[in-house]
Order: structure tokens, then C-alpha cells, then sequence
């Protein structure tokens, strides 16, 4: 039994679930976010990719397959969740770079460039060509990074090693928010004597204060500097979420953390309740609607074992794209693995298409033909999605 | 155990603030289920880092797949308290309590030996560091209150827990008139150390011992109608989850099923019964720092909900931080370090929220945040009963002296 009656339930903390509920508290409704652990956008580069296909963003959804839900979006919406997205995380001291008629290239720590459209602003001065001359600095022990594999593709690169004294991006990149730790840092750069035009590190630029960490770089060596981003823990996307976070707490949601939503309470053609997991006793949550933002199957959102795809929270129909023996190619990295078509099927007004509920909303990679991977539409549709269930949503309600 | 669920996504390793400032320990991903897959029944365990974990829990919080790396960190930390010879320094704070009981009945005279140089200097050759002062004992501390409940009204069985009781009384006393402003009937249950402080420093036998005596006291009052009301966020987590999970207590379902964090308590009877408090206003500016085990309650933060409704509170949540302190964890000379770092950085988050003083449920981050900033650490209960006019009866001697040790804060 729920002690708080809430307007809205929102399922899941990554970018769908956050940009959803910080639009519908922001209207004044009352928003409480339940979450499984973190969301898989800790573990991602931070940049904002809509869609990958073509040197315009837009261009390419629109040449996206007929049945791909960024069709059920309108492009003011794409826009407008762009702009509001850039404009919120500016005011939370994370700006992001880009728009989304133009696509734009970020390094990656394999020396091979990854297309996207909206980057954090130390991330800004990536190259755009292989000729580019950079300088990397990379760190003594730094167990995930490897300078030599961009030295292998780019050849108008060098690099140098400082040693920081600890050997993880977690370590570095809280030494960097500590002043005296930047000075010694920068000495020994000066004397570096390099000559290539910007400077490259991995993303170790602190947590809180990246961009300002960044601009003293630059400042002290008189070219641009940008962050390539590593595997995880990532920096950039720890900045992304905590910054999501706060503009969500902001607007007066509240979160309830390491809530695992195990089902829920049904009457008719409504969603009345969520129940969760709790140390002690069951608990629920009451609403009057509710947004479904789970993720995929590495975020929890699906689940496939030997008898089939599963939604199991709400028990919603899954399209799964075919039998067992159909979802997987032959080719590890193809990217055309059936199963990541696997999702919730929804109409315009982002509800479960052949499903009864009135009150329940979807958006995200929880939802079906997405193919992340394969269109490079990682959580620009998640804003893009979570923004027009948002709408609908309030469309309902009035 | 679900050390095998890992998908080494290492989402728990960017929220371990141990690992954030202490190169020494390798992480939660590796110190539990990477570890986990090499500690074998027959061999000695020889990985000593584990006793570097502080147990906020913030990895079991983080871990999208449910593996719970503090849990596993925990058994392990067991084990090496078993298998190692224990230093001063855990023996000390295993067996806190009778410490704490030693201290508050001798209280002028103990105060003075932590208080003083040569006190110190031998707590430092115990391996104990006080960088920030010991907290002061309380002579006085909770009475046994057992009066009969009168029919038909709420009864509550409080379990005040060792800060309380043997540091600030006063706060106990007050709870109780909050609850009892509520018309509810409480009574102080026999009670002894949750457990928490003894499976900290590896000593689970004794961390047993505690927790079947509390279970045979507090079922009686289960049993008879109690509902178990808790203030200290430490031992709730240990109420409801250690008592089943690691310590293994039989009945310890439904002591879990029956306990309630005191807010958690007041909220539902305040939305329940649909009670409007005589709230009157507060004006604070508050930094409400959330305690990393009111978070692994899973309860939300129910006196963040009560707080706004106060007028003149203006309250901010900060729950990203740990202080560092963790129980008796920063008191140890080896943790000293990181624990100063840590709670150097949630004292400056708290700063930039420009807040007169700090508001936290835990003791010993009130004690941590406070030592270190030189400002005011309040209980929640305390801001609700200055609103609801629930004035303290006594005060304690620490509140009159003005903390003089605020040049550590100087560095951050």
C-alpha cells in the first residue's frame, strides 16, 4: 500500500525516464521515479546520438524503415526535446555542443571515429578527419586506454604518459577536481614540448567541473583540448546522469532508489498501482498514470530466456521478432541480430498497441525496432521518445 | 549469493566513494564477485582490502543486475575477521556498546580522556584517529518507560539505538514526545546494540549475540501489538535486512515486517489518518544529507516529505555524497585519509547550497559533517519538533560549547 498518492509513476532513471518525468513535474504533476540500480546511460560516452545513417540527423530518421518508432515523433518534437535538453543540462553546468540537422564526429579510444550529434563540451574539439595533428596524454596504468591504437590509425598523432599516482578513471578523475593536482599537472605538460594543434586526453577531466578543468588546459597551452571517451566507468556519462538527475529533483520529482518494480495492480482498463521490492515489507506505489522507460535487456526492461521475450512488470505483448533460433546472426558484430527489434509495439499516443491500458505510456529502447546499434539512436530517441509520451500524456489528461 | 549475475559493467565502481580516494581498495566489482570466484572454504583468505569497505551499501543501490557487491564484501570481510588476528582497534569498536555503557556510567571522566592530549595519543596507538572530536557521553541516558497503553490507541516498541542513548539522550526524549504528540502510546523496550558495530569490524559472533537478545525482546512486543519504530538509519538497515540476511535470526522476518523508520512511521499516519500537523513555520535553510543507509532502505526519504510541509523550511536533498565517517570505519587511523577526503567533498557540496545547517537521520554523519564544517547538524525529528513546539526538556552539555575544531575545514 502506497503512503503517497502520486500523478505519475515513471519506470526506469536513464535518459527516457528522467527527460519524462522532469517534463510532467515541470507541469506541475506529482512525479515519483522508481529504479532497478543505475541506468545504462552511466555506462555510455554521454553524447546524444539521433540518428547516425546520414550527415543530418533529421535527413536519416526521416529514411529510418517505415515500422521504427522515431516515425510516431514529430520533427518539432525531436527539435524542441533537443533544445530543451541542451538548455536544461547548460543550467545544471553541463553544456552540450551540436544540433540536430548536422552530425558530428567524436575519436573514439580504438582511433576510429564515432558518428553522433550532440557532445558535452569537452568533447567539442574532437577531430573531424584522420589528418588532424593531435597530441594524446595518457596516464601511467591506466588500465583503459591505449594510446597505441589511435597511433595506429592516425598518423599525424603522438603521445606522452604522465603518472598520476593512481591507475583508474575514477581515481584520476577525482585527483583533477583537486586545484593543486591541476598545477603540477600542467607543469609538466608545459614542458612537454608539443607541437601538434590540440591535445587529447581520455575522459578523465573530473566529474563536476570538467568543462572548467578543460578550459584551464586550453588556457595554459594555448590550443584546443578535448576528452576521447573510454570504456567504462565513464566519466562523461556519470556527468550525464547526475546532471539529468538534479534537473529532475529540480522540477520536484522524487526518486526512489533500488526500487525493482515487480507488477502491478490492475482494474479494468487502468494501471492502478506498481508493486516493488523493499527491504522488510511489500511496497506499492499508487498513480494516476504511469511512464514505462525499463530500457532494453541490459537496462531490465526485457527479458529473454529459453521460452520467449518478456515484459515483466506490466506483462505487456512483446514482439519478438521471430523464433529463438532467428535472433541471432552468424556474425558476432553484425548488426542486424534480430533480437534488438525486440520490444513494445505503440501507437501515436505511445500506448502498447493490443493492450488494454488507458493509463500507460512507453518510450525509450524499451520500445520495439528500435535497433540502436544498427541506426546509431542511442538516447536521442530516448528524448525524443520521452518527450512525446510526455505530451501525449498531459494530452490525455486534459 | 549472486556473484555470477555480474556483467562487470562496473556501474558499482563509479559509485564506491572509497574508490574514488583510496587506491588501495580495488573496488566493489573486484573486492566482491570478481573476488568472490577465487576465495576458496579451504584456503586462508589473503585478500586484506576488503577491510577497506566502508558498507555504505551504494553499489548494492547501483547494481542493475542485483548482484549486491557489499553483501558479498561483507562475508568476506567475516571471514577475514575470523581468520586473522583482530586489531585494537576493531576489537574496540566491535564491543562499542559495552564501551559506550563503560563511558556514559563513568561519563564526566571518560569525556575527559578523549578529550584530552594524553587520551589521544593513546587512542592513536590503538589505531583510533580523531580528527574530528569524539563525540561527548551522555551520563544520563534512556530510561525504561513501560507504562500500560491505553486501548485503542497506536503502540510503538522504539528502538533508540546506541547514539541516542548514549550520546544524546535528549533527541530520544524528544522523539518520544513527537510520537507521543501523535497519540501514540510508546514504550522503551529492553534493547541492546543492534549488531552493526561488531559485523563492521569482522565479528559476526558477536554481532549474533546482539541481535538474538534484541529478537527475543522486541517479538514480545510484536507479539503483543507494537509496531517497531526505529531513528537511527544504521540500525534499521541492520533490523531489517542483516538480522535475515547474513546473521541468519530466526524470527527476524517479522521483526523486518514490523519495524518502521520514525518518519516513514509519522508520514503514513499523517496521510492515513489524513492529520494535519500543527505545523508551524521553521525558517531554515537546510541541507538535508541523505545517509547512505536511509537510501539501502529503500524507503525513500520520508522526513524530506514531512519537512516540506513545515513552513519556512527550505530543504536541500543531497544524496550523492557519503560522509565518510561510516559508524566507526573513519575513526581507524588506516581510513582516516579517506575519510576525511570524503567527507571534505559532501561538506562542500553542502556549502553550495548555501544552507545555515546541516540535516542528516545518522548520528554519526551528523558528527562527521558538523566536526568538519563547524556548522549546526540537526535530526530530522529536531526541525519537526521545533515546528511542532516540542521543545528540548534538558540540553546536552556538548550543544552549549562552541566546536573549536573547525581549522581542518580550511582545506576544502
Amino acid at each position: 500500500m502506497s503512503i503517497i498518492e502520486y500523478d505519475v509513476i515513471v519506470i526506469g532513471a536513464g535518459v527516457a525516464g528522467l527527460t519524462a518525468g522532469t517534463l510532467l513535474a515541470e507541469k506541475g504533476l506529482k512525479v515519483a521515479l522508481v529504479t532497478s540500480g543505475e541506468p545504462t546511460a552511466c555506462l555510455s560516452t554521454g553524447c546524444i546520438d539521433f540518428c547516425s545513417g546520414k550527415d543530418n540527423p533529421e535527413e536519416a530518421i526521416a529514411g529510418l524503415p517505415a515500422h521504427h518508432p522515431f516515425h510516431l515523433v514529430t520533427s518539432k518534437q525531436i527539435n524542441d526535446a533537443a533544445d530543451d535538453f541542451r538548455r536544461k543540462m547548460a543550467r545544471a553546468g553541463l553544456s552540450y555542443w551540436g544540433d540536430t540537422s548536422r552530425s558530428r564526429l567524436v575519436l573514439s579510444a580504438i582511433g576510429t571515429f564515432k558518428t553522433t550529434c550532440l557532445v558535452q563540451e569537452t568533447m567539442q574539439a574532437s577531430p573531424q578527419n584522420e589528418q588532424e595533428k593531435i597530441h594524446i596524454v595518457t596516464f601511467a596504468g591506466l588500465k583503459d586506454f591505449y594510446p597505441g591504437y589511435i597511433i595506429a590509425r592516425l598518423k599525424n598523432a603522438s603521445f606522452s604518459t604522465f603518472d598520476a599516482g593512481i591507475s583508474t578513471t575514477m581515481g584520476i578523475a577525482s585527483l583533477f577536481e583537486d586545484e593543486s593536482f591541476l598545477e603540477t599537472f600542467l607543469l609538466w605538460l608545459e614542458k612537454q614540448n608539443i607541437r601538434e594543434d590540440k591535445i587529447a586526453v581520455p575522459a578523465v577531466l573530473g566529474l563536476e567541473s570538467a568543462a572548467a578543468i578543460k578550459n584551464k588546459i586550453e588556457q595554459h597551452m594555448e590550443r584546443p583540448v578535448f576528452e576521447i571517451p573510454t570504456i567504462p566507468p565513464s566519466m562523461p556519462g556519470r556527468r550525464l546522469f547526475n546532471c539529468m538527475k538534479d534537473c529532475f529533483r529540480r522540477a520536484g520529482g522524487v526518486i526512489y532508489w533500488d526500487w525493482q518494480a515487480t507488477g502491478a495492480e490492475k482494474s479494468g482498463r487502468v494501471i492502478e498501482a506498481v508493486f516493488t521490492e523493499s527491504q522488510g515489507r511489500p511496497n506499492s506505489l499508487n498513480a494516476k498514470a504511469f511512464v514505462l522507460a525499463a530500457g532494453s535487456f541490459v537496462g531490465g526492461g526485457l527479458r529473454a530466456d529459453h521460452h520467449g521475450i518478456s515484459e515483466n512488470i506490466f506483462d505487456l505483448p512483446v514482439l519478438t521478432a521471430g523464433k529463438r533460433r532467428e535472433w541471432f546472426d552468424q556474425d558476432y558484430f553484425s548488426l542486424n541480430h534480430r533480437i534488438s527489434r525486440a520490444g513494445i509495439v505503440v501507437d501515436e499516443s505511445f500506448r502498447a498497441v493490443e493492450s488494454p491500458w488507458d493509463n500507460l505510456y512507453i518510450c525509450g529502447a524499451i520500445l520495439a525496432h528500435v535497433e540502436a546499434l544498427k541506426n546509431g539512436c542511442g538516447h536521442g530517441f530516448a528524448l525524443a521518445t520521452a518527450r512525446a509520451a510526455a505530451e501525449s500524456l498531459l494530452e490525455t489528461r486534459r | 549469493m549472486k556473484f555470477e549475475h555480474c556483467i562487470r559493467c562496473t556501474i558499482c565502481v563509479e559509485n564506491c566513494p572509497v574508490f574514488r580516494v583510496n587506491p588501495d581498495f580495488p573496488g566493489p566489482k573486484q573486492a566482491g564477485p570478481d573476488a568472490q570466484r577465487f576465495r576458496s572454504e579451504k584456503d586462508k583468505t589473503v585478500d586484506h582490502w576488503v577491510m577497506l569497505c566502508s558498507q555504505c551499501k551504494r553499489c548494492d543501490m547501483a547494481c542493475p543486475s542485483g548482484v549486491e557487491p557489499a553483501g558479498i564484501i561483507l562475508r568476506a570481510q567475516q571471514r577475514y575477521g575470523i581468520e586473522h588476528p583482530r586489531t585494537a582497534a576493531h576489537l574496540l569498536f566491535a564491543n562499542n556498546y559495552y564501551l559506550s555503557r563503560l563511558g556514559s556510567v563513568t561519563a564526566p571522566f571518560a569525556n575527559l580522556i578523549t578529550a584530552t592530549g594524553i587520551g589521544k595519543k593513546i587512542l592513536q596507538r590503538a589505531g583510533i584517529t580523531s580528527y574530528i572530536p569524539f563525540p561527548e557521553f551522555s551520563f544520563r541516558t534512556m530510561k525504561k518507560q513501560n507504562k500500560p497503553a491505553s486501548p485503542g490507541r497506536k503502540k510503538v516498541a522504539f528502538f533508540y539505538g546506541c547514539f541516542i542513548n548514549f550520546y544524546r539522550p535528549d533527541i530520544g526524549a524528544r522523539i518520544i514526545r513527537l510520537l507521543e504528540s501523535f497519540n501514540i502510546d510508546v514504550v522503551l523496550p529492553p534493547q541492546w546494540c543492534c549488531g552493526l558495530p561488531a559485523l563492521g569490524n569482522g565479528n559476526l559472533a558477536l554481532a549474533r549475540h546482539f541481535a538474538e537478545k534484541n529478537v527475543a525482546s522486541l517479538s514480545a512486543y510484536v507479539d503483543a501489538g507494537y509496531d517497531i519504530v526505529y531513528s537511527c538509519t544504521s540500525c534499521g538497515l541492520c533490523l531489517l535486512n542483516d538480522y535475515q540476511g547474513i546473521m541468519e535470526i530466526p524470527r527476524a522476518k517479522k521483526i523486518a515486517e514490523n519495524s518502521y523508520d520514525l518518519h516513514e512511521y509519522i508520514l503514513r499516519l499523517v496521510i492515513e489518518k489524513n492529520i494535519r500537523p500543527d505545523f508551524r513555520a521553521v525558517e531554515r535553510s537546510v541541507a538535508y544529507h541523505i545517509p547512505c543507509h536511509l537510501r539501502a532502505l529503500k524507503i525513500g526519504y520520508p522526513a524530506a516529505e514531512l519537512m516540506k510541509m513545515i513552513p519556512g523550511v527550505e530543504c536541500h536533498i543531497l544524496d550523492d555524497a557519503c560522509c565518510g565517517l561510516s559508524g566507526s570505519y573513519g575513526f581507524k587511523k588506516t581510513n582516516e585519509a579517506t575519510a576525511v577526503q570524503l567527507g571534505g567533498r559532501a561538506v562542500s557540496l553542502i556549502r553550495k547550497t548555501d544552507s545555515s545547517a546541516i540535516v542528516s537521520d545518522c548520528g554519526s554523519c551528523r558528527m562527521q559533517l558538523g566536526g568538519l564544517s563547524g556548522m549546526d547538524a540537526f535530526d530530522p525529528a529536531e526541525i519537526i519538533c521545533e515546528s511542532l513546539g516540542i521543545a528540548p526538556r534538558w540540553k546536552n552539555s556538548k550543544k552549549n560549547k562552541k566546536k573549536k575544531e573547525t581549522g581542518r575545514v580550511a582545506a576544502f
